[in-house]
C-alpha cells in the first residue's frame, strides 16, 4: 500500500516537475513563464522529500519559490509591456542545431551513465532517520565543509553589493 | 733594453688615448704637444733599445718579450710579444725618428685647423700601429698592426670629411688594403694548418717541412698584403689618390712609413720567400714594373704631392726588387734613406703648398727660390738624394740595390738591372722637372696674388724638422760605403742574410752609370723647361701616362661595374619581389587569418551556448572513456 | 526506500535539464533565458541530492545547498543587469546585445 502511495506521489511531482519545464520555456509571456518556474519548484521540493532531503526541500521553497521568485515576478512587472519577448526566429540552422545539442546531451547522460553506473544504482544505501534533517546539514556546514559555507556567505555578499550598484548607476548618469 | 722597446711602443698609444679621453678640455696646441712628446718618447725608447741590443752578444740578439697569451685555442696560442731584433729596432728609430719630425712638423702646419685634436689623436693612433707592427713577434700580432696601420690610413686621408674627393680617397685606400689584408690572413691560416703556429721562429722552422705549393701560397699571400699595403702594381691605385690627405700624413704615412711596410715584410718573412723563390721573383718583377710605370706617370703629373706620390711607388719598386733578389741589408737602407729624403720632400713641398694657401698645382708655381730660400735648399737636397747624386743619401742605397741586380745574374738579374738603370734615368727626368717648375723660372703670378712676402716661410715647428730632414738625407746615407765600412748591412744581415752581394767593382761601375743617367735626366729636364716645352711631347703617350696608363678605368670596367650590376640586377629581382613582399605577405596573411578567426565572434549569445552545449557532449563522452 | 529507484530520479534529472538547455538556447528574451536557466540549476540539484540518497552520504545535500545560494546571487545580478538594460531603453533581445563581436 505504501509503496503504491509512494509511486502516486512520484509520478505527481515528476510529471509537474516536467510539464512545468516546459512551460517555462515554451510559453510567450514571462509572467507565466515566472509562475511555471514556481510550479516546477514545488514539484522538486515534493522529489526531494521523497529523497530524504526534508531541509533541502523546505529550503527550496523558502528561498528559492518564496525569495527569488518573487523577485523574479517584481522584475516582471516593473517591465510590464516590454517583456512580450519573441520566440526564437532566426537562422533555422541555430534552432536545428540547438535541439539536436540539447538532444544529444539528454542521450548522453542517460545512455551513458546507465551503461556505467546501472548496476550500482539498484540498491541504495541505509540510511537513518534523520537523513536530511536540518540538525544533521547543520552540523556538516559548520565543521567539514565550513569553507564552502564562509565562500557562500561572501559570494552572497558581493552580489548584494553587485545589486546595488546596478540598480544605482543609472541615476546618477542621468543627473549628470 | 726591453723596456725601451715597450715604452717605444705604447708611448704613443698612452698619447692618443690622453688625447682622446681629454677631448675639449685641453686646447689644440697641447694636443699637438702630447702627440708630438709622446713620439719623441718612443724615439727615446727606441734609442735606449737600440744601444742595449749593440752591446750584447751577436748571439743574444733577438729578444722576445711576451706580455700575456693573448689568445688560446686549442693546442694554438697566440701571445701579445714584442720580438727586438737588428731589423726590428731599425725600424723603431725610423718610425719613430721620423713619425715625431712630421708630428711636430703638423704642429705648424695644421695651426688653425677646427679638429686639431683630432688629427693628433689620429696620428699618434698610426705612430702606435705601425710600432706595433714592426715590434710584433708574431705574424697575427703583425697582422693587427697591419690592419690598424690601413684604419688609421683611411682615418688621416679621410680627414678634411666634408670633402667628398678626400672620403672616396679614404674608402679606395683602406678597400684596396683590405684585398692585401684578405690574402695576408688566408696566408696565416695556412700557416697554422701547416705548422701550428704563428711566432716567426716556429714559423721558419716548420717552412723547411711544408710542401712547395703550400709555401708559395703563403707567401704569395704575405706578397699579396705587402703589394697592397705598398701600393705596387697591380694594387697601387689608391696611392695617388691618398694625396687628399693633409701634406703631413702623406709624408708619414704615404712615403716614410706604411707604405714601406710592405717591403718590411718581405724582409722579415725572408725564410718564407726564400723556400718560395719563384714568389720571391716574383716580388722583385712586380717591384721593376712598378718602378718604371710610376717613373713614367710621374712625368706628366701636375699637382707637386702626385709627382711625389709616384717617385715613392717608384723607389718603393726599388726596394721590392731589392727584397726580391735577396738583398735584404739595401732593401731596409734604402727604406731608411727614403725615409729622410721623401719625407723631407712632402715637407718641404708643405711649406710651399702653406706659403701659397693650398696650391698645389705646379703650374701655378715658380721663381720660388728667392722667396722661400731655406726651403729651396730643403728640396734640393732632397730631389739630389732621390736622383741619387753622391754624396746625398739615396745614392748610397739606390746603387746598391742596381748592382745586387747585377750581381744576381742570369736573365732576372740583368732585366732587373736594365730596368733599375732606366729607372734612374726616369728619376732624375721627373725630379727635375718638378724642382724647375716650383722654384726656377718666374713666378707664375700667383705671387702677387698672395702678399705673402712679408709672412716668411713658415713657423719654427715647421722649418726645424724640415732642417734636421736635411741634415739627415745628406749625411744618412754614410752608414754604407761599399768596400770601406758597412755597419749598417752587417747588422740587418744578423736578422736576413742577404743572398746576395755585389763587389766593390760592380758596386762602383753601377753607380758611376746611375750617377750619369741621374744627370742626363737633370740636363733633359732643365732643357725641357729652358725651353718651356714638356718632357713628353708625343700627345698618345702624354694621354697614356696622364691617366695613369688606364688602371683606374680597367678596375672600374673589371670590378666596379659588374659588382654594381649584380648588386641592382639582385636588389631588383631577389630583395624586392621576395624578400620584402615576402614579409608584407606574412603581415597581410596573418591579417587576413585573424579576420577569418574573428569570424567566430559573432556576438550572438546563442551560438555560443549551442557551441557550449555541444563541447559539452563531446566531453562528456570523454570523461566517461578517460575513466 | 520503496518507490522508484535512484534512476528514475536521475531520468527526470537529464529531461529537465534538456529542457533548460532548449529554453536557454532558443528563447530571444533575456529573463526566460535566466528563467531556463535556473531550470537548469535545479536539474543539478535534483541529481545531486538523489545521489545523496544512493550513496548515504550528505555532502550532496550540502552541495545543492550551496548550488541555491549561488544561484540566487546569480538571478539577483541577471535581474539587476535586465533592469539597467531596460532602464537605457534598450531592446530586451539577446540577438541584438552582440557588442562583443570579433
Amino acid at each position: 500500500m505504501g509503496n503504491v502511495l509512494v509511486w502516486v506521489i512520484w509520478f505527481l511531482g515528476a510529471g509537474g516537475c516536467l510539464a512545468s519545464g516546459i512551460a517555462v520555456v515554451s510559453v510567450t509571456n514571462p509572467f507565466y513563464s515566472a509562475l511555471a518556474l514556481i510550479g516546477n519548484l514545488a514539484s522538486l521540493a515534493v522529489l526531494y522529500l521523497l529523497l530524504a532531503a526534508e531541509f533541502l526541500a523546505a529550503a527550496q521553497v523558502l528561498v528559492y519559490a518564496g525569495a527569488v521568485m518573487v523577485m523574479f515576478l517584481f522584475v516582471v512587472a516593473y517591465l510590464g509591456g516590454r517583456t512580450d519577448a519573441p520566440w526564437a526566429g532566426e537562422p533555422a540552422m541555430l534552432r536545428t542545431a540547438a535541439v539536436v545539442a540539447a538532444a544529444a546531451l539528454l542521450v548522453e547522460v542517460v545512455v551513458v551513465l546507465g551503461l556505467a553506473w546501472g548496476d550500482s544504482l539498484q540498491e541504495p544505501a541505509e540510511v537513518s532517520d534523520s537523513f536530511g534533517s536540518p540538525a544533521e546539514i547543520g552540523e556538516l556546514f559548520l565543521t567539514d565543509h565550513l569553507l564552502a559555507f564562509e565562500i557562500t556567505s561572501i559570494v552572497l555578499l558581493v552580489a548584494a553589493i553587485g545589486g546595488v550598484v546596478l540598480g544605482t548607476t543609472p541615476e546618477k548618469e542621468e543627473s549628470a | 733594453m726591453i723596456a725601451g722597446a715597450w715604452i717605444c711602443l705604447l708611448a704613443p698609444l698612452a698619447g692618443a688615448l690622453a688625447i682622446t679621453l681629454a677631448g675639449r678640455r685641453i686646447s689644440r696646441r697641447t694636443a699637438g704637444w702630447i702627440s708630438t712628446l709622446t713620439t719623441f718618447a718612443a724615439f727615446g725608447g727606441a734609442l735606449v733599445a737600440f744601444v742595449g741590443l749593440r752591446a750584447t752578444d751577436s748571439a743574444d740578439r733577438e729578444q722576445l718579450s711576451t706580455a700575456y697569451t693573448w689568445l688560446a685555442a686549442g693546442d694554438f696560442e697566440v701571445g701579445f710579444q714584442i720580438l727586438l731584433d737588428p731589423l726590428s729596432s731599425v725600424m723603431m728609430l725610423i718610425v719613430s725618428g721620423v713619425g715625431g719630425l712630421i708630428v711636430w712638423y703638423s704642429m705648424g702646419y695644421m695651426h688653425g685647423d677646427d679638429e686639431e685634436r683630432r688629427y693628433f689623436a689620429y696620428m699618434s693612433i698610426f705612430v702606435f700601429a705601425m710600432l706595433l707592427l714592426v715590434e710584433a713577434g708574431n705574424f697575427l700580432l703583425l697582422l693587427v698592426g697591419w690592419g690598424l696601420v690601413g684604419l688609421a690610413s683611411y682615418l688621416l686621408i679621410g680627414f678634411w670629411h666634408k670633402r667628398p674627393e678626400a672620403v672616396a680617397a679614404a674608402k679606395k685606400a683602406f678597400v684596396m688594403n683590405a684585398i692585401g689584408d684578405a690574402t695576408f690572413a688566408l696566408a696565416c691560416v695556412l700557416l697554422i694548418w701547416e705548422t701550428g703556429t704563428l711566432e716567426f721562429f716556429g714559423v721558419f722552422e716548420g717552412v723547411g717541412s711544408m710542401s712547395s705549393t703550400t709555401v708559395n701560397l703563403v707567401a704569395l699571400g704575405l706578397l699579396g698584403g705587402a703589394v697592397a699595403k705598398s701600393a705596387q702594381i697591380p694594387l697601387h691605385t689608391w696611392l695617388p689618390d691618398a694625396m687628399e690627405g693633409p701634406t703631413p700624413v702623406s709624408a708619414l704615412i704615404h712615403a716614410a712609413t706604411m707604405v714601406t711596410a710592405g717591403v718590411y715584410l718581405l724582409v722579415r718573412a725572408s725564410p718564407i720567400f726564400e723556400a718560395a723563390p719563384d714568389i720571391q721573383h716574383l716580388a722583385a718583377i712586380l717591384g721593376a714594373v712598378t718602378l718604371l710605370v710610376a717613373g713614367l706617370v710621374a712625368l706628366v703629373q701636375w699637382d707637386i704631392k702626385r709627382v711625389i706620390a709616384y717617385s715613392t711607388m717608384s723607389q718603393i719598386g726599388y726596394m721590392f726588387m731589392a727584397a726580391g733578389i735577396g738583398a735584404y741589408g739595401y732593401a731596409i737602407f734604402h727604406l731608411m734613406t727614403h725615409a729622410f729624403f721623401k719625407a723631407l720632400l712632402f715637407m718641404s713641398a708643405g711649406v710651399v703648398i702653406h706659403h701659397l694657401d693650398g696650391e698645389q698645382d705646379i703650374r701655378k708655381m715658380g721663381g720660388l727660390k728667392g722667396v722661400m730660400p731655406r726651403t729651396h735648399i730643403a728640396f734640393l737636397v732632397g730631389t739630389l738624394a732621390l736622383v741619387g747624386i753622391p754624396p746625398f743619401a739615396g745614392f748610397w742605397s739606390k746603387d746598391g740595390i742596381i748592382s745586387s741586380a747585377l750581381a744576381t745574374g742570369g736573365a732576372l738579374g740583368w732585366s732587373l738591372y736594365v730596368a733599375g738603370l732606366v729607372g734612374a734615368l726616369l728619376t732624375g727626368a721627373y725630379a727635375f722637372r718638378l724642382y724647375y717648375t716650383v722654384f726656377r723660372g718666374e713666378s707664375a703670378g700667383t705671387e702677387a696674388s698672395h702678399a705673402h712676402e712679408a709672412k716668411g716661410e713658415g713657423p719654427l715647428s715647421m722649418l726645424v724638422p724640415v732642417g734636421i730632414l736635411t741634415v739627415l738625407a745628406t749625411i744618412g746615407g754614410l752608414v754604407v760605403i761599399p768596400g770601406v765600412w758597412e755597419p749598417f748591412l752587417h747588422w740587418i744581415d744578423e736578422t736576413a742574410e742577404s743572398l746576395v752581394e755585389p763587389t766593390v767593382v760592380q758596386d762602383y761601375g753601377t753607380s758611376a752609370i746611375a750617377v750619369g743617367l741621374g744627370l742626363i735626366g737633370l740636363y733633359l729636364a732643365r732643357r725641357a723647361f729652358f725651353t718651356n716645352r714638356q718632357l713628353v711631347t708625343n700627345p698618345g703617350a702624354w694621354r697614356v701616362f696622364e691617366h695613369k696608363l688606364y688602371f683606374d678605368e680597367l678596375y672600374d670596367a673589371l670590378f666596379y661595374r659588374p659588382v654594381v650590376a649584380i648588386a641592382t640586377a639582385l636588389r631588383r629581382n631577389v630583395e624586392e619581389p621576395i624578400i620584402e613582399r615576402s614579409l608584407d605577405e606574412i603581415g597581410a596573411g596573418t591579417i587576413q587569418v585573424g579576420g577569418e578567426v574573428a569570424r567566430v565572434q559573432s556576438g550572438l549569445l546563442r551560438t555560443y551556448t549551442v557551441a557550449i552545449a555541444f563541447a559539452v557532449c563531446v566531453l562528456v563522452i570523454v570523461f566517461v572513456a578517460v575513466r | 526506500m520503496d518507490g522508484p529507484g535512484v534512476g528514475w530520479y536521475l531520468i527526470v534529472a537529464a529531461i529537465l535539464f534538456g529542457v533548460g538547455a532548449l529554453g536557454v538556447m532558443l528563447r530571444r528574451s533575456p529573463l526566460i533565458v535566466l528563467l531556463s536557466l535556473e531550470i537548469m540549476l535545479n536539474a543539478a540539484n535534483l541529481t545531486l541530492i538523489a545521489f545523496a540518497r544512493q550513496r548515504g552520504d550528505l555532502d550532496g545535500q550540502i552541495f545543492a545547498l550551496s548550488v541555491v545560494a549561488v544561484a540566487a546571487a546569480e538571478v539577483a545580478i541577471g535581474l539587476g543587469l535586465i533592469v539597467a538594460m531596460a532602464r537605457r531603453r534598450l531592446v530586451l533581445d539577446v540577438d541584438r546585445a552582440s557588442e562583443l563581436r570579433g
